[in-house]
């Protein structure tokens, strides 16, 4: 019996080779249950062709998966949700129909495929176009039926493969408010994006993938860790004498009127703070936020891949 | 199993939904009503059409007057004929006595010589006082609420020269006259109707001199020479088939009575007929004749073989088709994260073929339902073909190897789906496989003239082939080892090509990019996916 504390998907030396070239160099990760997953990278990065590998879409060159406690994601497939990278629908059959069928795919009875296929259409401000076929629905309509038939038979992992791309805002929010559910109902979720927001937002851990390989794979928190502590001030004075502070290990000019002001673990901006006011500093801008993931992932992938990723 | 199953049920409903599919199913019942119209539609709808004759010698106008009646004679002997079949009152079966001269069986008898296509039918129709007589005879004999007969249009009919041609002139000028006429630039007057001038017959007046007679030095005639005839359509030839007989048969007539021959005893001789039947030594003693329908019986395979070849490559067509859909919009990973590929290709393979055979026995239900609403009496042809079709177990067969031949090609097609990543990449290898697979269609017409011949024979044991040439063979009764010999090996084939189907689709369907090279596939088949 799977225990609460097992993980849902252990993920061993990873690779994937195509010809000469290898996509995925050996990845080795663990998603505990009942969290939500990041997997962030660039496009080609090897997001998609490891998630490939879990779904045993693709047969791993080296490394071994173990999703659900099996070697195989096809022998647990009524347990799993999967959206694709690349979305696609029956354009001449009805959204309820493709819900419900692919909920009786993965085992559901028709009739409770039927109910929970309306029901989840209605939840998620789809009801009136049940009944409309596929190739009416706008994208975003389609793709979020899409994401609703990955999930209809309430599976217990669900993979979803960039499922913001595409997205207006609007309809970005509705998706992360379906992940928040999910994770509340105690689903475990693995998501892939190229966008940093989202997986800030969302992810209790992640994993960042840059050519193939994990350069990063930690909580949120962790992440920005890896980021020093820094206050970037803008002055038209000197602002060389906050070096003296205790916490303060580093200043550098960013031009301009720009400085950053880099701190220790246990360095106090608001100190910084109240020593640009006794000196007499005077202050145009005091930015104290936190690295964002974006930040994170540039210093880890380097300039080249981060601009592909963020852009 | 039950994976399989909803994938068949979805597959059939959508294809069960589309227009395509109900107008592949009203299209064959909607052929074959038309089929059967179509004579009688042409009939009622080809105009009257004018010819001019001119023949100032008057050596054969007699003579082509003569045929023009009594091709619209036959015509009408034909349609009273069917008028009676169709309204008759129906008496109870004649018994022997009866059979002497009830006016009933008089007439019975009259029109049973009616269908006859023999010159003395015509001649005994006209002889006996033609339509009014006939009518007459059948006064009473008719429902009383049947509506009247009404003859049908003549086919042909001699106008005058139009006014200013004068008809000694001679044929090249007369013919230089008429042009505008015969390109239908003028109308003819006929009964007080402008219509178009369809025909000119210009006969030169010293036609005697040019007719070619045994020991006369073999040449072509000049046009100046010959009897002229004129006419824009070239491919109505009806009239040109009768004036030609007409003249030749006055001529020799003529030519009897300058050698000092009775003129009546010509007559009489012409009309003789020596009656020559079809026989089949394979039918049982006493009953050797061959009828309609035995000639429909033959053919109809034909009929099948096109039938089958169409219904499968249409059907096949689907499955290529959705598998190139599911796969360029990536629905087959959504499907394989909960199906096996195997699971995948046969439900594919179910739910089309339940397509196909809905399709098929609509059609057949069709055929045999307005044959069966065709088949009067008199329509002797939609009642053979009836019989044909239900009694000769073409049925049976036809139905078996659709299923047998759409397992093989659809699941070749299948897999040439499975690594093909858009329409276009399909169609281009589709054409070395539209070779070979047009083979049958064009041996369709050969093998029933030699059915057990070697062509037929060795095309038989090409699984490929089998379920259409075995289709043309049916009705020539092909050994019952081969029967049976290449059914058997045409169900290893189907299980050969399932299994190499299953393997490639298994590796192809996910895969993107270029289609493999041959290599690659034996590869795959060799080792599974890779």
């Amino acid at each position: 019996m799977p225990t609460a504390s097992d993980p849902v998907l252990v993920l061993d030396g990873l690779r994937k080779t195509f010809g000469t070239f290898t996509a995925v160099h050996g990845i080795s990760l663990t998603v505990p249950r009942g969290s939500v997953y990041g997997f962030l990278g660039p496009n080609g990065a090897g997001t998609t062709t490891t998630i490939r590998m879990v779904l045993s879409i693709y047969k791993p060159t080296a490394g071994s998966v173990t999703i659900l406690g099996q070697p195989s994601a096809l022998l647990v497939r009524e347990r799993i949700g999967y959206l694709p990278e690349e979305k696609g629908l029956y354009k001449k059959m009805r959204a309820r129909d493709i819900i419900a069928y692919f909920a009786s795919l993965k085992g559901m009875a028709s009739a409770a495929a039927f109910r929970r296929a309306d029901e989840l259409l209605e939840k998620y401000g789809l009801g009136e176009f049940a009944r409309r076929k596929c190739e009416a629905l706008s994208k975003g309509m389609g793709q979020k039926v899409q994401v609703l038939a990955s999930i209809a038979h309430r599976p217990e992992f669900v993979i979803l493969d960039e499922p913001f791309s595409g997205l207006d805002p609007v309809n970005q929010q509705v998706l992360e408010d379906l992940i928040e559910d999910l994770k509340r109902e105690g689903t475990t979720i693995i998501f892939s994006t190229h966008i940093m927001e989202h997986a800030e937002r969302l992810c209790d851990r992640l994993v960042l993938i840059a050519r193939g390989r994990a350069v990063f794979d930690g909580t949120v928190a962790e992440a920005r860790r890896i980021i020093p502590r820094r206050i970037v001030i803008r002055t038209p004075g000197d602002p060389q004498r906050l070096r003296g502070i205790a916490g303060v290990t580093g200043l550098s000019a960013l031009g301009g009127d720009r400085h950053e002001i880099i701190l220790a673990d246990d360095g106090d901006a608001d100190a910084v703070l109240a020593a640009c006011f006794r000196d007499g500093i005077p202050l145009l801008a005091f930015d104290r936020s936190e690295p964002t993931l974006r930040d994170v992932f540039l210093r880890l992938v380097g300039p080249d891949q981060a601009a592909e990723a963020v852009g | 199993m039950r994976n399989a199953w909803l994938i068949a049920c979805r597959e059939f409903a959508e294809n069960v939904h589309t227009k395509g599919f109900w107008l592949g199913v009203a299209m064959a019942p909607l052929l074959l009503v038309l089929g059967f119209s179509v004579q009688r539609l042409l009939d009622r709808s080809t105009p009257t059409r004018a010819f001019v004759v001119v023949d100032p010698g008057h050596v054969y106008d007699a003579a082509i007057d003569g045929a023009v009646e009594r091709l619209w004679q036959r015509e009408v002997m034909k349609a009273f004929g069917e008028y009676f079949g169709k309204h008759a009152v129906r008496t109870k079966a004649p018994t022997a006595a009866d059979l002497e001269d009830t006016p009933a069986v008089d007439v019975e008898k009259m029109i049973e010589q009616f269908s006859d296509t023999n010159p003395q039918a015509l001649e005994a129709f006209v002889n006996a006082g033609g339509l009014a007589v006939a009518m007459a005879k059948i006064n009473g004999l008719v429902k009383p609420d049947a509506p009247p007969f009404t003859p049908p249009r003549r086919p042909f009919v001699r106008v005058e020269l139009p006014e200013g041609i004068a008809a000694g002139a001679g044929p090249t000028a007369v013919a230089d006259q008429l042009r505008p006429w015969l390109r239908g630039e003028r109308k003819v007057d006929a009964d007080g109707q402008e219509i178009e001038l369809f025909a000119a017959v210009i006969v030169p007046e010293d036609i005697a001199d040019h007719v070619s007679r045994p020991g006369s030095a073999p040449r072509m005639p000049s046009s100046a020479e010959s009897v002229q005839y004129w006419a824009a359509n070239l491919a109505d030839t009806d009239l040109r088939v009768e004036v030609e007989r007409a003249i030749n048969e006055q001529q020799r007539k003529t030519e009897y009575v300058e050698k000092g021959v009775d003129a009546a005893a010509v007559q009489a001789v012409q009309r003789t007929s020596v009656p020559v039947v079809k026989l089949d030594p394979r039918k049982a003693s006493g009953r050797e004749q061959v009828s309609l329908a035995d000639q429909l019986r033959q053919w109809a395979p034909v009929g099948f073989v096109y039938l089958l070849w169409t219904s499968i490559f249409a059907v096949a067509s689907l499955l290529l088709n959705n598998t190139i859909e599911e796969k360029s919009n990536r629905l087959v990973e959504v499907l394989l994260s909960s199906v096996t590929p195997g699971e995948l290709m046969a439900g594919k393979l179910l739910g089309i073929a339940a397509v196909g055979l809905t399709m098929i026995l609509s059609w057949i239900a069709a055929l045999v339902g307005v044959l069966w609403w065709q088949a009067g009496p008199q329509a002797e042809q939609a009642r053979s073909l009836l019989d044909v079709v239900t009694r000769s177990g073409l049925l049976p067969a036809f139905v078996g190897y659709f299923v047998l031949g759409y397992l093989l090609y659809g699941s070749l097609f299948l897999a040439l789906g499975s690594v093909c990543n858009t329409l276009k990449e399909a169609q281009n290898m589709m054409q070395p496989v539209m070779l070979v697979m047009i083979v049958p269609l064009l041996t369709m017409m050969f093998i029933p003239k030699d059915p057990n011949g070697t062509l037929a024979r060795v095309m038989s044991w090409i699984p490929i082939y089998t379920p259409f040439v075995m289709m043309n063979r049916a009705a020539a009764g092909p050994p019952q080892w081969e029967i049976v010999g290449t059914t058997v090996l045409l169900i290893a084939a189907v299980g050969f090509t399932l299994w190499l189907a299953g393997r490639i689709f298994a590796t192809g369907i996910l895969r993107t990019g270029q289609p493999p090279r041959l290599v690659e596939l034996v590869r795959w088949l060799i080792h599974g996916a890779g």
